[in-house]
């Protein structure tokens, strides 16, 4: 073999392509194990709007009323939530704050005790200012409305991206009840098409595991419920990380200004290495 | 007034060699004229280094090295302290980017032969430098005392406890209890701090002393100082200042651009800068799915995991680090750079990347049987680039390399 | 074409260290603005608010505000009557000599007519005189008055808090920023108006 073959890796830029196309080829030889979202299979998909902050009041609403009552956020202060999510801390404070010895100051401990809390679920209720970061924020939409109903279990319920939860289901007068159901789904040929008989119907096969809420059960549509628990999960994404919106935007003018110093530095440079560069 | 600050100056200057030493090392130091971007490396490392020792600084003054307290504080610090978020992420953006930036610079030596003789010293100096960084990325990412930082710190004590004799006893000894506690936290937190960091800035100061001493090299392996004009300056070469200056700024405002995006827009990396799972706190009684090193250890992870037995596992991970002290002695090619190096030098040292980024990825995903084999035979390249190198490197046939730049 | 060379020359190094200069400030202001009291600091040092309207007359009700006793008196009609009847034995008696934030509002030295809120942080040396409301003779004064004695070296306040002649405290007990909305009292904010 001599050097002449590998002409086509002749500039760095091809060299760097070929090694990472060879990283790629070496890297799908083995698939993804078992995901995140357990038997739920993929997770949702969840894109946080930290900007929207009607979006975020709901979702605070939501958390402070159902569950604050269980969980706390240790870490996060209550006037800091009020300020960020631009609700007048009068308001915040006669509408979402119910004990109301509680200062703007103060952290969100709340109301639950440890000791009293393991003793009655098994495991005391873990804090959720950070659980948006600790399991993403797809793993917690999607956990939210994966609850079914399961009577071999304590609390009746069991969750389908995290089974065995210790949770019960806090929302389910909101959602309704959701059971696994079996569906009729086409069998899918090899060729990405879906199967056909000889009469041209299609054939089907009983899949099960999927979810299916009991219309008119809940107090809310699915529409409805998704969109509260869209606000929710939005909501624990702030709280885990308040910064995440300034930071974002801070970082647009740290780019620009950094590419501005290269391209100026960039012409600086090539008027001066004229001087040896004949 | 300029008179008066003139007359200071002097006076300075003939008890203390300023002029000359700034003259010497900064602004007349020669420079290879013709270099490329791959010799940019090295001023960025000394740039993360600054950045991190001042974001450091800074994170001290709210950090609580408690076990009670440390992970609580910092939270304190991205919530509470004005900016706080700011210097959390610098320092942790600092580094994956002093890493990726010191393996580009380690890769730089390997390519054009910078470790070859008379710069031995600088390359030791340098393999030196990359043990202690190892070490304090190690100590520093304990100090949050999150679930990585716990379960991390416990297998790689561990690892100790496979030395024979000493090893359980070490254990305890190097965790200062009988199980990862706070006192841990406490001697680490010293150790990260104050220890490595003033070890790290001596070592950097060795190494370009000795760098200084012998003259920078570059990419053809030409020794500039065999053509000098009638000052004694090698005739290929350009003072450090403006040229070489103005080369860094732009190399600077690039790394810095880079850096930025990461900093604001993806300052986790994915879960390889920060991993999610040190967003919990320290548990001892459970341990997390996968425990995986960050993203800079993971080779070593990898061919830890390909050796079954725990102390060979150790032995491989330990020589794969120490085999590169010994490069200088191991290439016995009469030319430095690989322009100018045979064919077998070429496909080993690409082979060499590729197994090591191979053997990176194989350290962050679970183990299954195929990615064992796949870690062997990795492994097994690694350490052939460095073990066949006295022989490829002495018999394949050199191009012949110009005189001059 | 050298000429052309400089000028361009001099315009890219003015550009570039303009830029590179303007972008100093940006990158101190994290590290300077870190000093500042974070959210913690501020909760701990936030006003306190209490209902004082179920205060007794004549009693006195201790809080803290930053690390600092802050004395409340709930003034009786007759020690309101005689609030100036130490005046002869006062050093300051219309606190010139110090930052009187509220000053000539009320004879209290405080934004109500009814009560007095005072640091209690004796100025000498820092320790917190007692309250001594009775109209009789003391050890430390034969026509004591009422008002607060300093037990650590013996310096004498009146029941407003002013200080007496001759002790080793130099100054009027100071008075917080405060205010009153119906029966809450807010001490570490000034409230706007008054």
């Amino acid at each position: 073999m001599n050097i002449r073959s590998l002409k086509f890796l002749d500039n760095k830029f091809k060299q760097y392509l070929f090694l990472l196309g060879i990283v790629f080829f070496v890297n799908n030889i083995d698939s993804a194990e078992g995901g995140p979202c357990k038997d739920y299979g993929d997770c949702d998909e969840f894109k946080y709007s930290l900007n929207d902050m009607a979006s975020l009041q709901r979702g605070a609403s939501t958390f402070l009323n159902y569950c604050y009552g269980c969980h706390s956020l240790q870490y996060s202060r209550w006037g800091r939530v009020a300020t960020d999510l631009q609700i007048p801390e009068e308001i915040f404070f006669e509408n979402l704050v119910f004990d109301k010895t509680i200062k703007p100051g103060d952290l969100m401990i709340g109301s639950m005790s440890k000791e009293k809390s393991a003793e009655w679920f098994g495991v005391a209720p873990p804090d959720l200012t950070l659980i948006s970061r600790v399991r993403g924020d797809d793993w917690i939409y999607s956990y939210l409305r994966a609850y079914y109903e399961d009577s071999s279990k304590q609390y009746g319920v069991n969750n389908l991206v995290y089974p065995g939860t210790a949770m019960p289901n806090v929302l389910a007068a909101l959602q309704g009840s959701q059971k696994l159901v079996c569906k009729d789904v086409p069998v899918i040929a090899k060729n990405g098409g879906e199967k056909r008989d000889d009469y041209g119907n299609t054939i089907t096969k009983q899949k099960c595991g999927y979810l299916e809420v009991d219309e008119g059960s809940g107090e809310l549509s699915k529409e409805q419920f998704d969109k509260l628990i869209y606000d929710l999960t939005n909501f624990l994404v702030y709280v885990g990380e308040p910064a995440k919106a300034t930071r974002e935007r801070m970082g647009w003018y740290v780019i620009f200004y950094f590419l501005i110093f290269t391209a100026l530095s960039a012409l600086l440079y090539r008027e001066y290495h004229k001087d040896y560069y004949k | 007034m300029s008179e008066m600050v003139g007359r200071l100056f002097n006076w300075v200057n003939d008890r203390l060699p300023v002029a000359n030493t700034f003259e010497r090392h900064l602004s007349k130091h020669p420079v290879p004229s013709k270099v490329n971007f791959w010799y940019l490396f090295g001023a960025l490392a000394s740039v993360v280094l600054i950045i991190q020792i001042v974001s450091g600084i800074w994170l001290i003054m709210p950090y609580s090295n408690t076990e009670e307290e440390a992970f609580a504080s910092i939270e304190y610090i991205m919530r509470d302290v004005d900016y706080g978020w700011v210097i959390r992420y610098m320092h942790t953006t600092g580094a994956s980017m002093f890493f990726a930036v010191v393996y580009l610079h380690m890769f730089r030596g390997l390519l054009y032969g910078s470790y070859q003789k008379p710069k031995e010293l600088v390359w030791i100096f340098g393999c030196t430098i990359y043990l202690a960084m190892m070490a304090e990325g190690f100590l520093g990412y304990v100090l949050p005392y999150g679930q990585m930082s716990y379960w991390g710190a416990q297998v790689i004590i561990s690892l100790f406890g496979a030395i024979p004799y000493i090893g359980e006893s070490l254990e305890l000894w190097i965790r200062g209890d009988y199980y990862i506690s706070g006192i841990t936290v406490s001697r680490f937190f010293a150790l990260h701090v104050v220890a490595l960091p003033l070890v790290l800035i001596a070592l950097v100061f060795l190494h370009l002393v000795a760098l200084h001493e012998v003259g920078a090299g570059n990419p053809e392996g030409v020794d500039i100082e065999e053509h000098l004009d009638e000052d004694g300056v090698p005739l290929d070469s350009v003072p450090f200042f403006p040229y070489k200056v103005l080369n860094a700024l732009v190399g600077i405002g690039v790394f810095m651009t880079v850096f930025a995006i990461i900093m604001f827009f993806f300052p986790e990396g994915g879960g390889y800068f920060i991993e999610m799972a040190n967003f919990e706190e320290a548990n001892p009684l459970v341990t997390p799915e996968h425990i995986a090193p960050v993203w800079y250890y993971s080779p070593y992870y990898a061919m830890l995991r390909a050796v079954p037995d725990k102390l060979g596992g150790l032995i491989v991970m330990g020589s794969a680090v120490a085999i590169l002290f010994v490069v200088p002695w191991l290439d016995k090619s009469k030319v430095a750079s690989i322009r100018y190096k045979g064919i077998y030098s070429k496909v080993a040292l690409a082979m060499f990347g590729i197994s090591f980024i191979t053997l990176g990825y194989l350290g962050t995903v679970g183990v299954t049987e195929v990615r064992k084999t796949m870690s062997v035979i990795c492994t097994i390249i690694y350490f052939a680039f460095f073990l066949l190198m006295p022989i490829y490197t002495k018999y394949e046939k050199t191009l012949e390399v110009p005189k001059r730049l | 074409m050298q000429e052309k060379d400089n000028t361009r020359r001099k315009v890219l190094i003015g550009l570039t260290s303009a830029v590179g200069l303007s972008g100093i400030p940006f990158a101190a202001t994290p590290f300077i603005a870190a000093w500042n009291p974070s959210a913690k600091a501020k909760a701990a040092g936030a006003s306190v608010k209490l209902d004082v309207s179920k205060m007794q007359y004549g009693q006195q009700i201790q809080v803290a505000w930053r690390k600092q006793p802050v004395f409340i008196i709930r003034h009786t009609q007759e020690s309101l009557q005689n609030i100036d009847a130490a005046l002869p034995k006062l050093a300051d008696p219309n606190s010139d000599q110090i930052e009187e934030p509220y000053k000539g509002m009320n004879p209290t030295r405080s934004k109500s007519s009814e009560y007095t809120v005072i640091a209690g942080v004796c100025t000498h040396l820092g320790c917190s005189p007692k309250y001594h409301p009775e109209v009789e003779p003391k050890p430390w004064d034969a026509s004591w008055a009422g008002g607060f004695f300093c037990p650590c070296h013996g310096s004498m306040f009146d029941m407003v808090g002013r200080v007496y002649k001759g002790v080793p405290a130099p100054t009027n007990l100071p008075v917080p920023p405060h205010f009153f909305k119906g029966s809450i009292l807010t001490i570490g904010e000034d409230g706007g108006t008054a």
